[in-house]
């Protein structure tokens, strides 16, 4: 079992709850901020990274409420530019799914030795690298 | 219609410097955490950060981008964050307005310690350097222990004693002058 109690086992559920739940609104708000004829190019990805990550926060929810506990969430968001083109629109995107992949990885060296958990945190790494990937091509491209 | 124009006018400008401050509140507290993190652990990482300001790494990411463009912040290849000399500069004249306004709040106007704590906070980053040298020149002259100075104040609290109660645990109409207490170097980073 992990060294962590399970109230700090909830409190790092609700920083990836948080971080998932402001990703979500990130992309909603960048689908409808970029600018520029290019806009039409990243519209699907954009949305695709809102449905994802809404998904991913439901998944988190549900694994705080297996423990017992009601997720608590506690928002900051910041949002970035007013404005911005499609390349700014991915690096943002970028710049917030390099940070939750990073928050993942944080939270499974945190609760090592809680074998369900970790096979949970470690599937979410998988596909958050994939997410980062995926828009680093797209910046190259 | 003539006598209220120029308030408005004023009012307006007021809000145009607000609004084009060098940094904001967010910034404020993201520069001064990184300050205090490399100050306590040598290191600060997003993580870090986000942590000390109880906020996740989306967002101190995204917070980061600007204060990185504007060259306060620098990233190395480890992906530590420190402040460059311009970020130094910064924090250090951020701190000293919020020691200068906690010290004016508290030790002469008579607002508890937990309140002053939290409008110095609110306040650090928006105060000028030249208003900031008018507070620091004011607790200085009452730091001269002049009997002017002490009149002064001992005046302004027995006309209005119910000021002196503050919401923290300060005692009313506390008959001491700043100049008696232990201080902060309110002058620190401070230009005018």
């Amino acid at each position: 079992m992990s060294s962590l109690t399970k109230s700090e086992l909830v409190a790092e559920l609700n920083r990836l709850f948080a971080e998932e739940v402001e990703a979500a609104l990130r992309y909603l708000y960048l689908v409808h901020a970029v600018r520029g004829i290019n806009h039409l190019l990243v519209e699907p990805v954009l949305k695709k990274g809102f449905q994802e990550t809404i998904e991913h926060a439901e998944v988190i929810a549900h694994k705080i409420r297996a423990l017992g506990a009601v997720p608590s969430l506690k928002l900051n968001l910041a949002l970035g530019p007013d404005k911005v083109d499609a390349k700014e629109a991915l690096e943002i995107a970028l710049t917030f799914e390099e940070a939750a992949l990073e928050a993942y990885q944080d939270t499974l060296r945190r609760i090592e030795g809680d074998v369900p958990l970790e096979e949970f945190i470690r599937s979410q790494i998988v596909v958050e690298s994939e997410h980062v990937a995926e828009l680093k091509q797209l910046l190259v491209e | 219609m003539s006598d209220w124009q120029p308030d408005v006018r004023s009012t307006l400008d007021t809000w145009k410097e607000f609004d084009q401050n060098v940094i904001t509140h967010s910034a404020a507290h993201h520069l001064m955490a990184i300050d205090d993190l490399v100050g306590e652990l040598g290191y600060a990482r997003v993580s870090d950060v986000a942590r000390r300001l109880n906020i996740t790494r989306g967002s101190v990411s995204i917070s980061l981008g600007p204060l990185k463009k504007a060259g306060l912040v620098v990233q190395d290849e480890n992906r530590h964050l420190r402040l460059s000399p311009a970020g130094q500069a910064l924090v250090a004249g951020v701190k000293s307005k919020r020691d200068l306004m906690q010290r004016l709040l508290t030790e002469v106007l008579g607002v508890g310690p937990e309140q002053a704590q939290i409008d110095a906070c609110k306040l650090e980053h928006l105060l000028s350097n030249e208003t900031a040298g008018r507070i620091l020149s004011f607790l200085q002259f009452l730091d001269s222990g002049s009997g002017r100075a002490r009149e002064l104040v001992e005046a302004w609290r027995a006309s209005a004693p119910e000021l002196g109660r503050g919401s923290g645990s300060r005692p009313a109409a506390d008959s001491s002058l700043p100049g008696q207490k232990a201080s902060a170097e309110p002058n620190k980073g401070i230009t005018r």
